[in-house]
C-alpha cells in the first residue's frame, strides 16, 4: 500500500557552505503491506522521525519516490496526502490559543454532532469525554495533548496511520492500553501502522521491526532477530563527539 | 424605526436581530433612537446631555442592558459620555458597541467615554463590539475609553473587541480595584490594511486580595500596526497578571509593553507576552487533518480572536 523507492532527504551540512550535503536519509527502498504494524527504531538522530514526516509530506523528498496505493504521492501536499487517509499522530502536538478538542475532532472527521463525536470518545477510550471541550493550549500536561492527539489520528479513521514516539508523556499504565488499541484499529480496519519508538511494548507488538541507522534501512523483520543489533546500536557510535557532556544523549 | 442598514450594525457589534429584550439606549448618528427601562435598569439622558446614565438597582439579577451606537451619517463625529452605576450585590450584562457604515470620503467617528462604579459584591459583564463598514474612504476612527471603579469584592469581566474596518482606533482602559476585587479583561483587536491601534491600559490594584487578568489579543494584517501598554500598579497584597499575544500576518507590525509595578511587598505580578507570525507546527497540524494552507490560517485566527 506505501512504497518508498530510493527515497533521499538531503540538506546542507551548515549554512557557510550549502555545497556540503548530508543525507538525513540516505537511499530507503521499503514496502509497507495494508493492515500490518510497523514499529520503525534505532538510534536518536538516525532518521527516524524524518522518514515519517516524508511519508506524511512535511519534509519535502529530496529524491526518489513514494508510491501510496499505485499514485506517486512524492509532490502532494500535506493537505492533499490527509485527504487520501494519511494521518500523523505527532511526537510533540502544536498548543492553539483557542482551539478546543472538540473543533479539533470535527476537522479530522467533519462531525459536528455532539453525541456521534462522543461516540467516537469512547470507541477510543484514551480520553474522558471531559476533555471534548478543553482547549489544546498550553495548560494541558504533556500526556493529555498526547491523548488527544492520538484520539484525533484514530478519529480520522486513515488508511495509513503514522505515531511518532506516542508514549511521550504518557504514563506507564495507559501504555498497555495504548498499544492495544493501536493492534486493534490495525486489525479491525485494516489500517496499516507506523510506530516511531523506542518502548519496547510497541517494538513487541509490531509486526514488523525496522531499525534505521544514519538514514539508511539496517533491518526489518521480527523482534526476536533485531535484539542482538538494537543492543549493538545502543552503544555509542560517535566516540569522538561522545567525549564531551554537551552531547549526553550519547550516554545511553 | 431601523432601517435595514441599522439592522445589520445591531446584528454585528450587538448580536441583535431587532430591538433587545430588557432595557436598551440605542443611538444613532449623535441622537437618542430608541430607550427602553425595566424595573431593576434605569437609563436617563445626563445633566449635561452628552450621553446616558444606567442605574442598575442593587440585587438585581441576571438582567441585561444593551446600549449600542450606530454612525452612517458622513462627516460626523459623535462624543459620548455613559455612565454606569452598578448597585450593590447586582449580577449585570451590559452589552455595547459601536457599528459605523461610510458611505463617502468624509470622515465619521466615535469616542464612548464609559465610567463604570461597580458596587460591593456586583458582578459586570461588559461586552464591547467595534465594527467599520461601507465602501466609502472617508476615514473611520473610534476613540473608546472605560473607567472602572470596583468596591470591595467587586468583579468585572470586560471582552472589548474591534472586529473589522476601523481605521483608527486610540483606546482608553483604566481601572482601580478595592480589597477582593476581580477584573478580567479580554481585549481582541483585528487590523488590517493601513489601520492603526492603540491600546493603552492603567490598572491599580488598590485594596488587598485584589486580582486583575488582563489579556490581549491582536492580528496585523496587510501593513496594519497595533501598540499595546499595559500597567499594573501593585499597592496592596495582590495578584495581577498581563498576557499579550499578538499575531503578525503579511507586513504588520507591533509594539507590545506590558509593565510591573509593585508598591508592595506580598503583591505577585506576572506577564508573558509573544509577538510572531503563526507557529509553523500549528499549520502542519491542521493541514495533516485535511485543511488547506489557508483554511489552517483562518480557523487558527478565529482561534485565537474568539
Amino acid at each position: 500500500m506505501l512504497e518508498l523507492k530510493n527515497v533521499y532527504f538531503t540538506v546542507p551540512k551548515s549554512e557557510e557552505d550549502r555545497e556540503d550535503l548530508l543525507n538525513i536519509i540516505d537511499g530507503v527502498n521499503f514496502t509497507f503491506e495494508a493492515g500490518k504494524f510497523y514499529a520503525i527504531t534505532g538510534p536518536n538522530g538516525s532518521g527516524k522521525t524524518t522518514l515519517a514526516k516524508l511519508i506524511m509530506g512535511i519534509y519535502p523528498v529530496s529524491q526518489g519516490t513514494i508510491v501510496y496505493n499505485g499514485q506517486d504521492i512524492a509532490g502532494w501536499t500535506i493537505t492533499e496526502r490527509a485527504k487520501a487517509g494519511i494521518a500523523y499522530s505527532f511526537q510533540h502536538p502544536a498548543r492553539f490559543k483557542g482551539i478546543t478538542f472538540r473543533e479539533l475532532l470535527t476537522v479530522a472527521t467533519g462531525i459536528e454532532d455532539e453525541n456521534t463525536l462522543l461516540g467516537i470518545m469512547r470507541r477510543v477510550g484514551i480520553c474522558p469525554l471531559s476533555f471534548l471541550d478543553k482547549e489544546v493550549d498550553a495548560k494541558l500536561s504533556g500526556g493529555e495533548i498526547k491523548k488527544m492527539e492520538l484520539a484525533t489520528t484514530i478519529a480520522a479513521k486513515p488508511s495509513l496511520a503514522i505515531y511518532d514516539e506516542p508514549d511521550t508523556g504518557i504514563d506507564l499504565w495507559t501504555i498497555g492500553p495504548m498499544v492495544s488499541l493501536l493492534k486493534k484499529e490495525a486489525a479491525e480496519k485494516q489500517t496499516t501502522t507506523i510506530v516511531v519508538s523506542h518502548n519496547k511494548a510497541f517494538l513487541e507488538a509490531a509486526d514488523i521491526v525496522i531499525i534505521i541507522n544514519s538514514g539508511k534501512i539496517v533491518y526489518s523483520g521480527n523482534l526476536e532477530d533485531a535484539l542482538p543489533l538494537l543492543e549493538d546500536l545502543s552503544v555509542c557510535t560517535y566516540r569522538d563527539s561522545c567525549e564531551g557532556d554537551h552531547d549526553a544523549q550519547c550516554f545511553r | 424605526m431601523l432601517n435595514a442598514l441599522d439592522k445589520s450594525l445591531l446584528k454585528t457589534v450587538a448580536d441583535l436581530e431587532g430591538l433587545p429584550k430588557g432595557a436598551y439606549n440605542i443611538r444613532k448618528n449623535g441622537k437618542l433612537l430608541s430607550r427602553k427601562v425595566s424595573a431593576n435598569i434605569d437609563i436617563e439622558t445626563n445633566a449635561d446631555n452628552t450621553g446616558i446614565v444606567v442605574t442598575i438597582k442593587p440585587g438585581t439579577k441576571n438582567e441585561s442592558v444593551h446600549i449600542p451606537v450606530i454612525l452612517s451619517q458622513a462627516g460626523l463625529y459623535d462624543v459620548v459620555h455613559n455612565s454606569f452605576i452598578i448597585g450593590e450585590d447586582a449580577e449585570v450584562t451590559i452589552v455595547a458597541g459601536c457599528g459605523i457604515h461610510c458611505g463617502t470620503s468624509e470622515p465619521e467617528g466615535h469616542a464612548g467615554i464609559h465610567d463604570f462604579q461597580v458596587g460591593k459584591r456586583a458582578k459586570v459583564t461588559y461586552v464591547e463590539k467595534h465594527y467599520a463598514s461601507g465602501d466609502g474612504r472617508g476615514r473611520r476612527t473610534l476613540n473608546p475609553t472605560t473607567k472602572v471603579f470596583l468596591a470591595e469584592g467587586a468583579e468585572a469581566a470586560m471582552e472589548l473587541t474591534q472586529i473589522a474596518g476601523v481605521d483608527e482606533a486610540n483606546r482608553l482602559n483604566e481601572a482601580v480595584l478595592a480589597a477582593d476585587s476581580l477584573l478580567l479583561i479580554t481585549e481582541r483587536v483585528l487590523t488590517d490594511g493601513d489601520q492603526t491601534a492603540v491600546s493603552t491600559n492603567n490598572i491599580v490594584l488598590k485594596g488587598a486580595g485584589s486580582r486583575a487578568n488582563m489579556i490581549s489579543r491582536s492580528v496585523m494584517k496587510g501593513d496594519s500596526k497595533q501598540t499595546f501598554y499595559a500597567t499594573m500598579d501593585a499597592q496592596n497584597k495582590c495578584f495581577g497578571h498581563i498576557e499579550c499575544d499578538a499575531i503578525i500576518m503579511d507586513n504588520g507590525t507591533n509594539e507590545t509593553m506590558p509593565s510591573l509595578k509593585a508598591g508592595h511587598p506580598d503583591a505577585e505580578l506576572t506577564h508573558e507576552a509573544s509577538i510572531g507570525k503563526i507557529a509553523s507546527d500549528q499549520l502542519t497540524k491542521l493541514m495533516s487533518l485535511g485543511l488547506t494552507y489557508d483554511e489552517a490560517v483562518n480557523r487558527i485566527i478565529q482561534g485565537f480572536l474568539k
